[in-house]
């Protein structure tokens, strides 16, 4: 049961084409996620990763295949999946406190006043935003901005935290904070991710396992690599050992070869 | 210096932002610098307004029309003078007739004493008048003279002539029926005939023209005069008035009157000769009664005044307002949920939004009007003669109609900048809904009005200003107590002040459209998230 956790089983996504057949942006696309493990998936632009996440997700409907999470086929969107957003998606005329309360109340509704509160608060400090908890985002840096994203999604106590690019839009050095955070935060609650990436670096770093994925259309999981680091990690240590560059190797040339495949298919 | 930056917010939001300078010159930052944007966008503007000033006093005077000439400002100023003097006289009028007892007793000596004063006045200023018309005269007559003679000899010499072609006509006509002549000579002469007397009328008419111009040339002493009686007059009237409604239209006076006769009628009991006569004079007793209670509760009802007219048009206009957002609102959230409710909508707004308000407020008059056909009793004027401020104001069916128009015209921008807001939901914002599975009512209070409000707010706006332009108009139409009306009535007046009544309404009702448009700018600003006026 608990490597099958997150059991995605020949997911489908396809696209009506009113000139042929339909599109099968992703076809036959099978992942089971550990309870408590952290998945990349990583592939070139374009290639459906972020369709197969929103179908996690429930934001968009599979067209074939079935997704489990914790025992049961997905309902549609809910706040059990919680989704971190490329762009931080905060409503710019709730405070960061009261963004993330939103989906408190929604979730926590049953739990008094006073509690909701707390939960705010802890998560809000678990994103160290403890100082800016009444600002607007307006007021706030993209990286700040994010955070309170972060501390939204882990304030509702999720089975399943889905990352869609998370520091996509960030600098490079807001990006490795965020990614500390995001680590920092799995390692005391343990929930299960699955993040969409295509920075190397990003996904030997922060995950257990990363799925690599062929290029579409017809997107499925081509390989999926173990990262084998102890945890807490270390970046410099990391990259002091010699299985990091063949980490980077494989996913390199695993990159290289869709590329190859596709220009390949492309001249046929 | 927290201050400071709360008086540089306060005007941010209120769009007061060109005053910025002056705050901060006034708390000494960068002195230099302030006084450049003081002078660059606060002292240019003042001095431009000050130049347009000039400029219609220079060009106003020499445009005559039927109305008089168009008013320049010194003209403006006195009408605004004018009706406030109104307004104040009927303000003391009103106090007037409520004076009783000693305060009325002592208040009547001074207008008395007062009114003393002012027929002296106006004596003296009626001599001087008397002296005036008489130096107009003689200057008038002296300027007349040699025109005048001019003219006379003119005329009595081409008289002459033209008798003398008369007769010639005449000589030559017996010899044409003679056969001594041809008959064409006869025409011809008559020809020439003809056209020397159309030149010398055309002479003497420019004579004329010039004797006219002299006597409709104004003489500014006679002017003067004139107005100084007719100002000192109807202060006089003014104080005339005062006086009867300290004495005999005072209510108190009434009162005391009417329980006189009361009294009276009461004795008569006694007197009575006949059961008929007791029987009459209870009737009598009873009716008198009533009309005592009438009088204790009576006010005075002052004439309509700019400052009543303005009450009126800010209220018919916030009501008519509301009115719009209370329909439009719901509806443009309809219309921005729900794609099938907008297709049905869409062509009602795409017709009725360009219709004239003046078109609306004829069809309201028929169709509202039907509701209350007989308005003193209708619980709607009942209640509002109940309220308040509101009571003053009067309201009645002509106000009603105007408030309908006003929203029929302030609805549309409110109803389609609220679907606009609606349907222009960010995407994200409805995937964190989503994710958050929050349900319709939830998404509706917490997501979708509010990314909504800022364009809402704009659509209010532009609806308040459209109302307030359609307001006018409609009081014009439908005779509401207000500015439009009392534009249109000057229109129709024609007294001397006329022009320069309409001119200054203009300017009222520019700066009252400016105020409720400051109001809302201040509103849209705090509702809006984008904006840096979001937290005051």
């Amino acid at each position: 049961m608990s490597d099958k956790y997150v059991d995605i089983f020949d997911l489908v996504k396809a696209y009506p084409n009113p000139f042929g057949e339909a599109i099968r942006v992703v076809d036959g696309f099978n992942l089971r996620i550990p309870k408590g493990e952290f998945m990349s998936v990583i592939g070139h632009s374009g290639c459906g990763k972020s369709t197969v996440l929103n179908m996690v997700a429930g934001l968009i409907p599979s067209s074939e295949g079935s997704i489990i999470v914790a025992g049961r086929e997905i309902p549609g969107s809910g706040p059990d999946r919680a989704v971190v957003f490329q762009s931080p998606c905060l409503l710019p005329w709730l405070t960061a406190f009261d963004n993330v309360m939103l989906g408190v109340n929604k979730c926590y509704a049953h739990v008094s006043e006073q509690e909701r509160k707390q939960i705010v608060e802890y998560s809000l400090s678990a994103v160290e935003l403890q100082d800016s908890m009444y600002k607007f985002p307006k007021e706030m840096s993209g990286g700040m901005q994010q955070r309170v994203g972060i501390a939204r999604a882990i304030a509702l106590k999720p089975n399943m935290l889905l990352l869609d690019e998370p520091f996509g839009r960030l600098d490079s050095l807001t990006r490795m904070d965020l990614q500390d955070v995001i680590v920092n935060i799995l390692a005391k609650e343990k929930i299960t991710t699955m993040m969409i990436t295509h920075d190397i670096d990003e996904a030997v770093y922060m995950s257990d396992k990363i799925c690599m994925m062929t290029n579409g259309p017809q997107a499925k999981v081509g390989e999926i690599l173990e990262i084998d680091y102890e945890r807490p990690r270390h970046r410099q240590q990391m990259m002091l050992e010699d299985k990091y560059f063949g980490y980077r190797e494989r996913l390199l040339s695993f990159l290289e070869n869709c590329e190859k495949e596709k220009e390949a298919r492309v001249k046929a | 210096m927290e201050l400071k930056y709360k008086i540089l917010k306060g005007l941010d939001v209120s769009g007061f932002a060109v005053f910025d300078p002056v705050v901060r010159l006034a708390y000494g930052e960068e002195p230099q610098k302030q006084i450049r944007a003081i002078g660059k966008f606060i002292i240019v503007p003042v001095i431009f307004i000050l130049v347009c000033f000039a400029l219609t006093d220079w060009i106003a005077p020499k445009h005559k029309t039927k109305s008089g000439q168009v008013p320049d400002t010194a003209t403006i100023r006195k009408s605004a003078k004018i009706n406030h003097l109104i307004a104040k006289r009927e303000g003391i009028k009103t106090v007037d007739f409520l004076r009783e007892g000693a305060d009325r007793e002592k208040t009547l000596l001074e207008v008395q004493a007062l009114i003393a004063e002012k027929v002296a006045i106006v004596d003296e200023l009626k001599a001087e008048l008397k002296i005036q018309e008489e130096a107009y005269k003689s200057q008038l007559d002296a300027k007349l003279k040699p025109i005048q003679s001019k003219y006379d000899a003119l005329k009595a010499k081409y008289k002459e002539a033209s008798n003398a072609r008369k007769a010639q006509s005449k000589a030559l006509a017996t010899q044409v029926y003679n056969k001594q002549v041809e008959p064409s000579e006869l025409v011809a002469l008559l020809k020439e005939s003809d056209a020397q007397t159309e030149a010398e009328r055309a002479e003497l008419d420019i004579l004329k023209n010039q004797l006219d111009e002299k006597r409709s040339e104004k003489y500014e002493p006679l002017e003067l005069a004139r107005s100084n009686v007719d100002s000192e007059a109807d202060a006089l009237m003014f104080l005339k008035t005062r006086e009867q409604l300290l004495t005999s239209r005072n209510r108190s006076v009434k009162v005391a009157e009417a329980v006189e006769k009361k009294q009276g009628i009461a004795d008569s009991f006694e007197t009575a000769t006949s059961e008929s006569k007791v029987l009459n004079a209870a009737k009598g007793l009873v009716r008198q009664e009533l009309s005592i209670e009438r009088l204790e509760s009576q006010k005075y009802a002052p004439a309509a005044t700019i400052y009543l007219y303005i009450q009126r048009s800010v209220f018919t206009v916030i009501v008519g307002f509301l009115l719009a957002v209370i329909i439009g609102i719901p509806l443009g959230i309809l219309c921005g949920l729900n794609k099938v409710f907008m297709a049905c909508m869409t062509p009602i707004i795409a017709i009725f939004k360009p219709v004239s308000p003046v078109v609306w407020l004829l069809i309201f008059q028929i169709i509202v009007g039907a509701f209350f056909p007989n308005p003193d009793t209708h619980p709607l004027f009942v209640a509002a003669s109940n309220i308040p401020w509101v009571q003053t104001l009067g309201v009645n069916p002509a106000m009603v109609f105007s408030a309908c128009t006003v929203a029929m015209c302030a609805l549309w921008p409110s109803l389609v900048n609220t679907a606009l807001g609606v349907c222009s939901l960010d995407p994200d914002h409805v995937n964190v809904a989503r994710v958050l599975r929050l349900n319709f009512w939830e998404r509706l209070t917490k997501i979708i009005i509010p990314s909504a409000l800022p364009l809402i707010f704009a659509g209010l706006r532009i609806s308040m200003g459209v109302g307030w332009m359609v307001l006018i108009a409609a009081e014009a139409l439908s005779s509401s107590d207000g500015l439009g009306k009392f534009v249109w009535d000057e229109y129709q007046n024609g007294s001397s002040l006329t022009f320069a009544n309409i001119m200054f309404a203009c300017f009222v009702i520019g700066i009252i459209g400016f105020i409720l448009d400051r109001v809302m700018i201040v509103l849209q600003r705090i509702v809006s998230f984008d904006d840096s006026g979001a937290s005051v």
